[in-house]
């Protein structure tokens, strides 16, 4: 029933405390650290540094591990090609491919780049709930300026709100449905397109049922795209200016090493 | 030959921080013939357990057979014919025929066997012929479960199993799914009804089972089931109760007003009789 990938486990430690813009903005610091690791030693310190958050979060390892399994053909698509298809000094061949010594060392580098991406980003969605995500995100848009293509950052706070909202949703009425036509002696994998329009169908029929049923309701209510006040009132603390230090360091660190 | 369920248990998300034991030792059986009724609050189990009966749900500790086959089998799925909760919002054909036809067709059924299923299931439902060629999309609710349960029919399963049948309708068309499973039981189907709300399908049921956290907590007849168990009883059923602490002599375990009827005119005449002496 329940799908674990990137889900969000309530908890009480510093990462959760920290404030959501906080957490996004060193997610995408980290995240260009990440892209500009390429020896071995700065993938070791970034190990380390999410060991210490993993540690300090008191989630067992287990929950991120979970977050990078459904990817893990992708990553090993990307570690064949590179593995193949890098010129240079060569290693073993198999008829025409051949594995070289650059290609090992890109392929490794490449895919520990991703999984560490998705492993902060699991770290920050199981620490984080959808709604401090989404709040986090429309302060730190409000800025821009939105207004002159016609939307607020409060519109667009909600839109990714009520996407959030409705992924659990589809995935609800997917399983269903599936189970509904599996009942009724579908077989996927021998009638691969008939599958396809049993569960499609009715599942965005149903979708956009729900969608404009969540307008009406939001409309009835009176709905408003500005000047909304939050649920989470945001305030930096003393703990937020310590995590950005940190993120200096780390970026300092990871530059001159 | 009968749906057998042995020992089994079932853990939804087994070996995670969400794991939530749903099943917990089930056994039980459900005779050929039989209508069954599956009762309990929401979140006892029912649904997970009558996804065993046609192999949605693989046991994972314990078994479950359908006239003799592991539920694991394809061909139970057709033996047993689950209808699932609001099945109106699973149609997906571009006409009714279509939506019916998909389950036998997916049995290698074709052309004028087929085309016959289709019309015999729903004539069961309650369906005029004439509805095939409709769009399932422009019916009413009522009529989409209607042809929705069709599509379980065209089946032919040995098993229909549906799974809060009456759930957000109306009374009238409530009454009607009633005398609907009432009429399919009689010509031979086996009826499980899968149901928070016990009471309606009381007058109609061989055999109660009770699930209470993913155990079976009661499994008896309905008689059986309106003496031993406190709550929810048919208000007819409570009725009677309290006519009988008024001193009148009538039974207690009576399910449907027409028993209800029959026993109220029975002790008037009595005590009318009583007087008159």
């Amino acid at each position: 029933m329940n799908d674990l990938f990137m889900s969000f486990v309530p908890g009480d430690s510093v990462l959760h405390r920290l404030d959501p813009r906080t957490k996004i903005i060193g997610l995408m610091l980290v995240s260009f650290c990440i892209l500009d690791a390429s020896s071995f030693a700065d993938m070791f310190f970034i190990a380390l540094v999410f060991t210490v958050l993993v540690l300090s979060c008191r989630l067992p390892l287990g929950h991120f591990v979970r977050s990078v399994r459904p990817m893990l053909f992708f990553f090993a698509i990307l570690f064949l090609m590179q593995l193949f298809f890098t010129e240079g000094r060569e290693v073993w061949h198999f008829s025409s491919l051949s594995v070289t010594y650059e290609g090992l060392l890109l392929g490794t580098t490449i895919t520990l780049r991703f999984v560490f991406l998705l492993l902060f980003a699991a770290l920050i969605t199981a620490t984080t709930s959808p709604s401090r995500i989404t709040s986090g995100i429309e302060r730190l848009l409000r800025p821009l300026p939105l207004r002159y293509v016609g939307i607020t950052s409060h519109d667009m706070a909600m839109m990714m709100s009520l996407s959030i909202y409705f992924v659990p949703m589809f995935y609800d009425s997917f399983t269903s449905l599936r189970e509904a036509q599996i009942s009724r002696g579908l077989d996927i994998r021998k009638e691969p397109v008939k599958a396809i329009f049993s569960i499609v169908v009715p599942l965005v029929s149903g979708s956009v049922r729900r969608v404009e049923e969540v307008a009406l309701a939001m409309e009835s209510r009176c709905y408003q795209s500005t000047g909304r006040s939050s649920m989470h009132e945001m305030k930096f603390t003393g703990k937020d200016h310590v995590s950005f230090a940190m993120f200096v360091f780390l970026i300092l660190f990871l530059t001159v090493l | 030959m009968s749906i057998e369920v042995k020992d089994l248990s079932f853990c939804y998300n087994r070996g995670t921080s969400l794991e939530k034991r749903a099943l917990d030792n089930v056994s039980l059986s459900i005779g050929k013939g039989e209508f069954v009724l599956i009762g309990g609050e929401i979140g006892s189990g029912k649904s997970t357990l009558v996804r065993h009966f046609n192999g949605i749900l693989k046991p994972q500790s314990g078994s479950v057979t359908v006239s003799g086959m592991a539920s694991t089998d394809r061909d139970v799925r057709h033996k047993a014919g689950l209808l699932m909760q609001y099945p109106q919002k699973q149609l997906f054909g571009r006409t009714v025929f279509e939506d019916v036809s998909f389950g036998p067709s997916n049995f290698g059924i074709k052309g004028d066997a087929l085309e016959q299923r289709v019309a015999d299931a729903l004539e069961q439902a309650g369906l005029g012929r004439d509805i095939g060629s409709l769009s399932p999309f422009s019916l009413s609710g009522g009529q989409m479960r209607l042809v929705a349960l069709a599509g379980v029919l065209a089946m032919q399963p040995e098993y229909l199993i549906l799974d809060e049948p009456t759930s957000g309708l109306d009374p009238e068309n409530r009454s009607s799914l009633l005398a609907t499973l009432k009429e399919l039981h009689l010509s031979g189907i086996s009826v499980v009804v899968v149901s928070h709300q016990v009471c309606e399908f009381l007058p109609l049921a061989d055999k109660v089972i009770l699930l209470d956290n993913g155990w079976v907590s009661f499994n008896g007849t309905p008689v059986e089931y309106v003496r031993s168990v406190s709550s929810p009883l048919p208000e007819i059923t409570l009725l009677m109760k309290d006519l009988i602490r008024e001193g009148f002599d009538v039974r207690d375990d009576i399910l449907s007003i027409d028993d209800a009827f029959e026993e109220i005119v029975n002790a008037l005449e009595k005590r009318g009789a009583g007087q008159d002496e």
